[in-house]
């Protein structure tokens, strides 16, 4: 297996296969527009996802930015994620709707499961390849290559891996896609790209 | 369709057996298939349970009496777990423990919502691992058991005890009201007449090994199992059932067998319009319309992350008893493509049963068990 | 007129939570679902929501939102009409 592409969202700053993004910046409170605007996108329904699934999506089109991903077919990948808090700023949003808003909200009901940011990756790129979401207590490399040899031995020819957390005002978010070839990657590998 | 796998998947046989059965009718799995076998539902209106006081009927454990439903209902299951299953596996250093649940202790929020649950089971039997925690929407049960899988047949451990588990909240019964979702009588899945879901509260555990049950209890063999998004829409099921339809075809694939051999579907019919249409479309796209099929939900409820568990439990007790059990809440057919939704309770050797799950996000999954010789 | 439909713009992004946009975002004409603002079905439950608690306007069937809520003009318009 070897890593196509990856990107890390921290507080440090955006990263792309490694390097750090002069143009694309987080700033500002209002991060994921501005990327989403210099990336030039066109997907009215970025505006509608919650924290969660805005940072993944903007983390993909990112990779996709710099690295294709055409040549897979819409079976052959598989969405590997996980987090630390499920959708804890979603559900005290939809607590809240209902506490001191006046009724709970639909729409944010809907995003108060971690899972809906991989059904937004697989609807953005029409991919209908397996989907699981984990919750850990931290990024653990040894685990996600684990999952990708499972994902692999049973005919995923690609893993699209990530870690995407966001509570207290605290957002990460690190993405990166494995592909299925010869060799191993190293839990090394990852942590490095992780770290940055 | 019947296609064999060009490459085998099954490195070991693999074993499911019953670790725990907690639901709205009864604390054990004999218990629980006694009271669907008469016919009784868990499902009873709960009065002003809704947003605005209405008396939505729900599948409510009664027997739960603390402030906190979720860790009483995970100290039951590990309770019966550990009578069932013994410290000496559960704790042994080649046994995993997965979880499977959407929501778990909401009622900590905001503290973090999955720590009672990993502090509950260390005072239990304090795990050799940290327990692998799944919260993949309605799928996660059925996910949980085919991660359990790829484990031991990654050689990872020998046994992996999955534990699905959801309780009743406001945050979840409000949830589903605003999503206009809720049927204001208990839920008909398949039926003409089915207005939506009733929500329940469950704890299931199943454990899978590379071995049988030394004590010689019931098993059934796993034979395989996968996942398909519909890559659709994030809350609304597919019109065409495309990826339940694909899950289910990876599954038979990845089990060597032919899909017309599948001889039960516990299906996921959750009384929406929409969900039980969408399974109808994708059962039908792959010619298993006449295969005996029933929701089990309108025995429990929909117990999101417990769902799968618990519906895998009731499929391995009917194939222990021959016997498939009706479809509660279904009298008329309501959807466009032929079923045959189980009306009454039938006497019926199973070889092959299908257990399939779709859930919010989009996620579809499916395995299939086998009956072992 | 004019007033209320940029009152109206301030409240689908507060009710519907598309912090990432302003009044300004928003065109009196533009379509709210689908190619628009990329709006669906459960985003029109939360102008049912948005019509009772802000102007006490009830719509009993949610399909009958489908023509009301075609853009911010249509929705000032049926407002306009029924309060």
């Amino acid at each position: 297996m070897k890593i196509l592409a990856s990107c890390k969202i921290s507080d440090q700053g955006i990263y792309l296969n490694g390097e750090v993004q002069q143009k694309y910046t987080k700033e500002t409170d209002n991060w994921k527009k501005d990327v989403y605007s210099k990336m030039k996108l066109d997907y009215p329904k970025f505006y509608k996802m919650d924290a969660l699934a805005k940072m993944a999506f903007l983390g993909f089109e990112l990779m996709e930015s710099v690295s294709s991903f055409e040549h897979f077919e819409d079976n052959d990948v598989a969405l590997l994620f996980a987090n630390r808090n499920s959708s804890y700023d979603t559900d005290l949003r939809f607590i809240e709707s209902y506490t001191e808003k006046g009724s709970p909200g639909p729409s944010l009901f809907v995003y108060t499961l971690p899972n809906i940011l991989t059904g937004e990756l697989a609807i953005r790129k029409k991919w209908f390849g397996e989907n699981i979401f984990f919750i850990q207590e931290n990024f653990d490399p040894e685990f996600f290559i684990d999952q990708i040899n499972f994902y692999f031995r049973k005919g995923s020819k690609a893993c699209l891996c990530g870690w995407v957390d966001s509570a207290n005002d605290k957002e990460e978010c690190f993405l990166f896609v494995v592909e299925k070839t010869d060799g191993e990657i190293t839990a090394e590998e990852l942590k490095k790209y992780y770290k940055q | 369709m019947g296609r064999k796998a060009k490459l085998a998947n099954i490195v070991s046989e693999l074993y499911l057996s019953y670790g725990g059965l907690i639901t709205p009718l009864g604390d054990t799995a004999t218990e629980n298939f006694e009271n669907m076998r008469l016919g009784k539902s868990g499902v009873h209106k709960v009065s002003g349970s809704g947003f605005n006081k209405e008396d939505w009927p729900l599948g409510k454990i009664n027997s739960l009496t603390s402030e906190n439903r979720y860790t009483e209902l995970l100290e039951k299951i590990c309770e019966a777990l550990i009578e069932n299953v013994g410290i000496e596996i559960l704790s042994a250093d080649r046994t995993l423990i997965i979880i499977s649940s959407t929501k778990a202790d909401i009622t900590a929020l905001p503290s973090d919502t999955f720590a009672s649950t990993r502090e509950i089971l260390k005072n239990k039997w304090n795990p050799a691992h940290a327990p692998l925690i799944i919260s993949n929407a309605c799928i996660s049960g059925v996910m949980a058991i085919n991660t359990a899988a790829d484990y031991i047949n990654g050689d990872k451990y020998d046994t992996v005890v999955t534990i699905g588990i959801d309780a009743l909240s406001d945050f979840i019964v409000y949830g589903f009201q605003s999503l206009f979702a809720l049927s204001d009588q208990s839920s008909k899945p398949f039926d003409k007449n089915r207005t939506g879901i009733s929500i329940g509260e469950a704890a299931g555990a199943i454990v899978i090994s590379n071995k049988k049950p030394e004590n010689g209890a019931f098993c059934v063999n796993y034979l395989g199992g996968s996942s398909s998004n519909d890559a659709n829409h994030i809350s609304g099921p597919s019109r065409t059932g495309e990826g339940l339809f694909r899950s289910i075809n990876k599954t038979a694939e990845r089990s060597s067998i032919n899909i017309q051999d599948i001889d039960f579907i516990s299906a996921h019919g959750t009384g929406t319009m929409y969900n039980d249409e969408m399974e109808s479309i994708a059962f039908d796209r792959l010619s298993l319309n006449s295969v005996p099929v029933n929701s089990l939900k309108g025995y429990f409820g929909h117990t999101l992350g417990a769902a799968g568990i618990i519906e895998v439990i009731s499929t391995m007790l009917m194939i222990e008893h021959g016997l498939l059990l009706k479809s509660p809440g279904f009298e008329e057919q309501g959807t466009t493509k032929k079923m045959n939704v189980l009306s009454e309770n039938v006497e019926k050797e199973v070889q092959l049963a299908l257990k399939t799950a779709s859930g919010f996000g989009g996620g579809n999954a499916s395995l299939i068990l086998k009956k072992s010789l | 007129m004019s007033e209320l439909k940029e009152t109206l713009k301030a409240q689908i992004i507060e009710q519907l939570n598309l912090e990432d946009l302003t009044v300004a975002d928003i065109a009196d004409d533009a379509p709210l679902f689908g190619e628009g603002l990329g709006l669906d079905s459960i985003d029109a439950l939360e102008f049912i929501v948005l019509l009772e608690q802000n102007y006490g306007i009830k719509i009993a069937d949610p399909s009958e939102g489908k023509e009301i809520f075609q853009s911010v003009d249509s929705l000032a318009a049926y407002i306009e009409k029924n309060q």
